[in-house]
């Protein structure tokens, strides 16, 4: 029932969600470990890449076109995200050099 | 071919994934998030989802990638210090993320398939079926996606402007 048929060969559908799990864990380890702003959000985008990945492995397991048009939709969400972090991070920046995240932890800047 | 291609590109993805991680420099993990997106861009194409194998190649590995590189080309290399300040985050860290590993990997040997809706395959993840269910059943959240971009745009414009008592 989860076989995909791809190219005359049985792939396991199982395959592609344990890829997705993997990505999605090392982009949370990411989140958690790393010290530098832009490092996090570089491992916030591997985060909704792996879950991109599980929704369009869904997608063709069930041959349903929804899970590809929830996927392209995160990806443009994925865009936003980093553009304004991005430019959150380009303004702290400015005003001084953040090598850790916690040095952000006061309210006042 | 099709699992040799699936196994290989799955070791590169998790090699990115790690290297997302550990990596040192800003720059080197951006790279590694490249080769994690071609990757991904290929195991979409195994899926059959051509539009958003391209989609994934030209909007993420392109644009954000190069929107990434530009930022640390902007703000240069920001060292990393060794650790921060509290003393368990590591280890700590480590051990809530295995254990969401191993409630995911539960999850996923759990998954009661649903039988396929039996498409037509030579249709399936091609421009046309996208735009089809873009255009019809889901138009008002494809439009309200154009309007989320307006807004990050202006606010990624204001958030970079000049400020006045700067100058």
């Amino acid at each position: 029932m989860s076989t995909l048929s791809i190219g005359g060969q049985q792939l396991d559908a199982s395959w592609f969600l344990l890829l997705s799990a993997i990505l999605f864990v090392l982009g949370a380890v990411g989140v958690l470990v790393r010290r530098n702003p832009l490092v996090i959000l570089i491992s916030i985008e591997l985060m909704l890449n792996a879950a991109n990945l599980a929704l369009v492995t869904f997608s063709r397991q069930l041959q349903n076109i929804e899970g590809q048009l929830f996927a392209l939709m995160s990806m443009t969400v994925a865009a936003a995200e980093a553009v304004v972090g991005l430019a959150i991070l380009v303004d702290i920046f400015r005003a001084r050099d953040v090598e850790d995240v916690d040095d952000l932890s006061e309210l006042r800047g | 071919m099709a699992i040799a291609v699936f196994f290989f590109f799955a070791a590169l993805a998790i090699v990115g994934g790690v290297g997302v991680v550990t990596l040192h420099q800003p720059i080197r993990s951006v790279l590694s998030l490249v080769v994690v997106m071609l990757s991904l861009s290929v195991m979409f194409l195994l899926l059959s989802a051509q539009f958003v194998f391209a989609v994934q190649i030209i909007v993420y590995a392109g644009a954000v990638m190069v929107l990434f590189l530009f930022v640390i080309a902007l703000l240069g290399p920001a060292r990393e210090l060794g650790r921060g300040r509290l003393r368990f985050q590591t280890s700590l860290s480590i051990l809530f993320v295995l254990a969401l590993f191993g409630l995911m990997y539960a999850l996923i040997q759990g998954i009661q398939y649903r039988q396929p809706e039996h498409a037509d395959l030579s249709f399936f993840g091609t421009v046309q079926s996208i735009a089809v269910g873009l255009f019809t059943t889901y138009l008002y959240p494809f439009e309200l996606t154009s309007i989320l971009l307006l807004v990050a745009a202006i606010g990624a414009i204001y958030l970079s402007r000049k400020r006045i008592d700067d100058l």
